[in-house]
């Protein structure tokens, strides 16, 4: 089965992917917003997604490192990818701690603000041209690559203000 | 070594953990056995934490078994060590601290 969706917030993301398993479909594959299941028993993975350290790292140490304590590399996106662990076999968090909590929220806010850049130049492109031709596809593809930089920014916002929250916990602990 | 104390919980008891070679799963074993169960590290955790501590030269690669991709072990060096060392002292400080308070408030 393949649905499309967009997700911008990884932690609501893990949250379908959960669900999808519960109603009996394991995540296999993204492409694009494309996601493709498998039937599976309901319930039977819990999954993770997390963000890699660099684009061409050690991409084979970290599967391995990963396999060793029982996670499975689904698939992965660019930077990002997709862990499962079987659900009989525990609980599965990858980042237990609050301080690796606010390390992977920054990783993630730096590589947004990378996307965000990227795609307001793009805007900007765009934006002109519509200006200049009056085309109306290039409105289009304006209007759509406005709306990505704004979403891309309200989740550079919502991991601040988890990262505040976070933070906070931290205090109190102290 | 200046900004490396206070260690944080992860950080100490993966030391703790590595003082003989022990890899990834191990690890999580050892600090869940150590702690009843309190402390059981993420993957995600427990491979940011090897991986800074790697650089820092606070661990190092013991031995890697190219046989099976599971038997990365990792050791404590002697830099680890001097870290753990010196946390520990700083913790008995504290704690030698709240006892003389207790004392103290228990003779008036």
């Amino acid at each position: 089965m393949i649905k499309f969706k967009l997700y911008y917030d990884k932690d609501d993301e893990e949250v379908w992917l959960r669900e999808m398993s519960l109603k009996g479909w394991a995540f296999k594959k993204f492409f694009m917003g494309f996601y493709t299941f498998e039937p599976c028993e309901p319930g039977e993975y819990n999954y993770q997604i997390d963000l890699l350290d660099n684009w061409n790292g050690n991409k084979f140490d970290y599967a391995s490192f990963m396999d060793g304590v029982g996670v499975e590399v689904v698939d992965q996106w660019w930077r990002w990818v997709y862990l499962r662990k079987k659900a009989v076999d525990g609980p599965f968090e990858m980042y237990t701690d609050v301080e690796s909590k606010i390390d992977l929220y920054r990783k993630i806010i730096n590589f947004l603000k990378i996307a965000l850049v990227i795609e307001v130049i793009c805007f900007f492109i765009e934006l002109t041209a519509t200006i200049q031709t009056g085309n109306l596809v290039l409105g289009i593809f304006t209007v759509l690559l406005g709306a990505i930089s704004f979403a891309i920014l309200k989740v550079i916002w919502k991991c601040k203000w988890k990262i505040k929250q976070l933070q906070n916990i931290e205090r109190s602990n102290q | 070594m200046d900004n490396s104390t206070p260690l944080t919980e992860a950080l100490f008891y993966i030391l703790l953990a590595v003082r003989t070679p022990n890899h990834g799963y191990g690890i999580i074993q050892d600090i869940s056995e150590m702690t009843d169960g309190r402390v059981v590290l993420g993957p995600g955790t427990l491979y940011g934490a090897i991986n800074s501590m790697l650089t820092k030269d606070w661990i190092r690669l013991y031995s890697e078994d190219k046989e099976s991709r599971k038997k990365k072990e990792y050791m404590i060096t002697s830099t680890g060590r001097e870290i753990f060392k010196n946390e520990v002292k700083r913790l008995n400080e504290l704690v030698e601290s709240a006892k003389k308070m207790d004392e103290q408030e228990m003779r008036k």
